[in-house]
C-alpha cells in the first residue's frame, strides 16, 4: 500500500522524488495567491506600457487578463450547468446499443 | 538528388511497407518496415527540387491521374505527415499487432497520397483508403464498443468518399476538369458536395461526432496515429480548394468554441483530447476562410505544430492507459510520482497547445489571430480569444492536472516503455524547438516553421516576438490559470465523475436509430396485417369458388334440362330485342 505523500513509498520513481513537494498542501493552498500575483503583475504592465493592437478594445489596460478570466469561468459554468446539467447521463447510457 | 525518383510520391514506400507488413508474421520485420518507410518517404520529400513540381502521372482508363504534386501547400503537409508516421512507428514499437502495424502504415501512406494528389480521382482513391485502413486502428481494441464505433466511423467516412466522388463527377461534367485546385466553389452543386465531403472529415459542427466517438475507443497507438492524419488531411483539402470561402470563418469559429464546453465536463481524457482536437481544427478552418497569405500560413503552421503536440498529448494519455488501464479522470491522479517523464512530456504538450510563449502553439496561432483581426472579423477574433482560454482549460490544465497531479489515487505503476518515452521525447523537443525565438543573433526554431509555410516571405515579415504579443498572451493565460485555482478553491469547479454527456450523435445513435427500429417493427406488423387480410380474403374467395364450382357447388348441381331451355330462350330474346332497338 502506498502512502499519499510518497516520501516513504518505495514504488515512487527515483526521478520523481525531488519533486514530491508538488503534492504538498502548502503549495496547493498558496497556488491561488501565486497565480493572482503573476496575473496582476502582467496586467499591471499595461499601466506603464501601451500595447498596440488591431482591435482597439484590446488596448484597454488588463484586457487580456479580464478576457482570460471571464472566458475560463464562462467555459466552466456553461460546461457544468448546461452540458452536464442537461446532457449528462449515466456512464452505461450507451450499453446494449444496437443489440435490441 | 536522384532525378529518376523525382516523380515518385513519398506515399508509395509507406503504402507498400504497409502491404508487406500485412503479410509478414515476424514482429521485428514489421517494426523495421514501420521505421524505414517514413525515412524513405522523407528522402523522397527532400529529393524533389525546390519550387513547384508535378509528377507521378498515371494514365488509367482514359483518365490522367496526377499522384505527385509538390508545391508550397503540399510540401509542409507532406513533411509533417512523414514526421508523424515516424514518431507513431517509434511509439508503437512495443505493440505486437500485425493488423495495427499494416493499417497504420497504409493509413499514413494514404494520407500522404491524398496530400500529394493533383486531381480529384487520385484524391478520392487515397481519401477512401484512409477511411478503410484506419478503421482497423479502432477495431484493434477488440471490444464491442470499439467494433460498433468503428462501424459508425467507417460508414461516415465512406459516405464522405462517396460525396467526394459524386461532387467530382458533377464538377468535371460542369468544367471539363478533374483538377483538384482552387477552381472548386461552394456555389456549384459539385463543389458543394466536395465541400461537404471535406467538412465531414474535418469534423464540422454537427458532422463532428465520429471523432469523439471513435478516437477514444481506438488502441493505445491507434489513437495517436488517428490524431495525425484524417482531420489534417481535410484541413489541407479545404486550404487547397476553398481558401477564402467566407462561410468557413464562422464554421471555424463555432468549431473553436463549442467543444470547450463539452471538454470541461468530460471524464474520459482521450475524449477530452478529441474535443480539443475539434477546437484546434476550428482555428485552422478560420484561417482558411480568411484566405489571406498570412491566414493560410497560420493554418498551415498551426496544422504542423498541432500534429506534433496533439500526438504528444495522445501519446502521454496512451502511456497512462497502457500502464494504469484507464484514462478516466475520476480514476487518476498523482501519476507524476511513478511516471515523471511522461508527466513532463504531457506538460510540454499542454503548454504548446495552450500557446505559452516559447512553445510551438504560440508562434502558429498568432498568425491566424492577427490575420482575423487584420481583415476586420472582430467578433470572430473575440471568439478565438475565448477559445484560447478554453484550450488552456481542457488541454492545458485538465489533462496534466487530473492525470498526474490532483488527488493521488495510489496508482503505483511503472514508467512508460522506452520506445514510448523516445517518441514523446522527440515530439516534446519539436514543441520547444519550433516555438524558440531568435536569440543572440541566432535564428529561432520558429523560423524553420515559418520557412516551411506556403508563403515564407509573408511569414518571416510577421512581427512574431513583440513585447505586446508576449505580454497579452501571458495576461490571458495567467488570468485563466488563476480562474482555475479560484474556482477549485471556491469548490465551483465540477467534480470529475463517471458519466457521459450526450452530443449530436444522439440524433443518429438514439433518435434516428429508434425511429428506424420503430419503422421496421411497424412495417413488420403492417406486413403481417396485410398478409392476414389477404389470407382471409383468399380463404373467403376460395370458399365461395368452392361453393360455386366444386362437384358439390351450385354450378355443378343438376339443373333440369327444361329450365336450361327456358333460360337459353330468355337470353336469346334479350339479344334479339337489343339488336332490334339498336340504331
Amino acid at each position: 500500500m502506498s502512502d499519499q505523500s510518497g516520501k516513504h513509498d518505495e514504488l515512487v520513481h527515483p526521478a520523481a522524488r525531488p519533486f514530491l513537494w508538488l503534492d504538498a498542501k502548502w503549495l496547493k493552498s498558496s497556488m491561488l495567491w501565486i497565480l493572482l500575483v503573476l496575473a496582476l503583475g502582467f496586467a499591471a504592465i499595461d499601466l506603464f506600457h501601451h500595447r498596440h493592437e488591431y482591435v482597439h478594445l484590446a488596448e484597454t489596460p488588463g484586457f487580456y487578463a479580464l478576457w482570460g478570466f471571464g472566458s475560463f469561468v464562462l467555459a466552466v459554468m456553461v460546461g457544468w450547468f448546461v452540458i452536464r446539467g442537461f446532457l449528462g447521463r449515466e456512464e452505461d447510457y450507451w450499453d446494449g446499443e444496437g443489440d435490441q | 538528388m536522384i532525378e529518376a525518383l523525382y516523380d515518385v510520391s513519398p506515399a508509395w514506400p509507406v503504402i507498400i511497407a504497409g502491404l508487406i507488413a500485412a503479410a509478414v508474421p515476424n514482429h521485428y520485420v514489421r517494426k523495421g518496415l514501420a521505421l524505414i518507410a517514413p525515412v524513405l518517404a522523407g528522402f523522397l520529400w527532400f529529393n524533389v527540387p525546390s519550387g513547384v513540381h508535378t509528377g507521378g502521372i498515371i494514365e488509367l482508363g482514359g483518365f490522367t491521374l496526377e499522384t505527385f504534386r509538390y508545391d508550397g501547400l503540399s510540401r509542409i503537409w507532406g513533411l509533417i505527415f512523414i514526421i508523424a508516421a515516424f514518431i507513431n512507428a517509434l511509439y508503437g514499437l512495443h505493440s505486437k499487432d500485425r493488423v495495427g502495424d499494416a493499417s497504420g502504415l497504409i493509413y499514413a501512406g494514404a494520407g500522404l497520397g491524398a496530400v500529394f494528389a493533383g486531381d480529384l480521382l487520385s484524391l478520392f482513391f487515397f481519401w477512401e483508403l484512409t477511411a478503410i485502413s484506419s478503421v482497423f486502428l479502432i477495431w484493434g481494441s477488440r471490444t464491442n464498443e470499439a467494433y460498433k464505433a468503428g462501424l459508425r466511423y467507417l460508414a461516415i467516412h465512406v459516405l464522405s468518399g462517396v460525396m467526394l466522388l459524386a461532387g467530382a463527377v458533377i464538377h468535371s461534367a460542369d468544367t471539363g476538369s478533374w483538377a483538384f485546385d482552387e477552381s472548386l466553389s461552394v456555389n456549384t452543386l459539385g463543389g458543394f458536395l466536395i465541400f461537404l465531403a471535406f467538412g465531414i472529415k474535418c469534423a464540422f459542427p454537427f458532422l463532428h461526432n465520429w471523432l469523439q466517438d471513435a478516437y477514444p475507443k481506438a488502441t493505445v497507438t491507434g489513437a495517436v496515429v488517428l490524431s495525425a492524419f484524417t482531420t489534417k488531411l481535410a484541413v489541407y483539402a479545404l486550404a487547397r480548394g476553398y481558401a477564402g470561402t467566407d462561410m468557413l470563418i464562422w464554421i471555424g469559429a463555432i468549431m473553436t468554441a463549442f467543444p470547450v464546453f463539452f471538454a470541461v465536463v468530460e471524464n474520459d481524457l482521450r475524449k477530452v483530447l478529441s474535443y480539443s482536437l475539434n477546437n484546434q481544427l476550428g482555428f485552422m478552418v478560420v484561417g482558411i476562410g480568411v484566405g489571406t497569405e498570412l491566414a493560410i500560413n497560420g493554418a498551415a503552421a498551426h496544422a504542423f505544430v498541432h500534429i506534433i503536440y496533439k500526438a504528444l498529448l495522445f501519446m502521454s494519455m496512451g502511456a497512462v492507459l497502457y500502464r494504469v488501464g484507464t484514462v478516466k479522470a475520476s480514476e487518476l491522479g498523482g501519476l507524476f510520482k511513478t511516471m515523471p517523464a511522461t508527466a513532463i512530456f504531457c506538460i510540454i504538450g499542454a503548454a504548446s497547445i495552450s500557446a505559452f510563449p516559447l512553445f510551438s502553439g504560440f508562434v502558429a496561432k498568432a498568425m491566424t489571430l492577427a490575420a482575423v483581426a487584420h481583415e476586420g472579423h472582430y467578433i470572430v477574433w473575440f471568439i478565438l480569444l475565448f477559445a484560447s482560454a478554453g484550450v488552456l482549460e481542457h488541454s492545458g490544465i485538465k489533462i496534466p492536472y487530473f492525470a498526474f497531479f490532483a488527488h493521488d489515487k495510489g496508482h503505483r505503476v511503472r514508467e512508460a516503455p522506452v520506445n514510448m518515452l523516445m517518441a514523446m521525447g522527440i515530439a516534446a523537443l519539436m514543441c520547444v524547438y519550433l516555438g524558440w525565438p531568435d536569440m543572440f543573433g541566432i535564428p529561432g526554431g520558429y523560423r524553420a516553421l515559418y520557412n516551411l509555410t506556403p508563403f515564407p516571405e509573408v511569414a518571416n515579415e510577421y512581427p512574431m516576438w513583440t513585447f505586446d504579443h508576449v505580454v497579452g498572451q501571458m495576461q490571458l493565460l495567467l488570468a485563466a490559470l488563476f480562474a482555475f485555482a479560484f474556482l477549485v478553491r471556491m469548490k465551483w469547479y465540477p467534480d470529475e465523475k463517471r458519466s457521459i454527456n450526450l452530443d449530436f450523435d444522439w440524433v443518429y445513435r438514439r433518435a434516428l436509430d429508434g425511429t428506424a427500429r420503430w419503422g421496421h417493427a411497424m412495417f413488420g406488423r403492417l406486413w403481417a396485417s396485410i398478409g392476414n387480410v389477404l389470407a382471409a380474403a383468399r380463404t373467403r374467395m376460395g370458399g365461395r369458388l368452392f361453393q360455386a364450382f366444386s362437384p358439390m357447388g351450385a354450378i355443378s348441381r343438376d339443373i333440369p334440362s327444361g329450365m336450361l331451355a327456358i333460360w337459353t330462350s330468355a337470353l336469346l330474346a334479350i339479344v334479339l330485342i337489343i339488336a332490334y332497338i339498336a340504331p
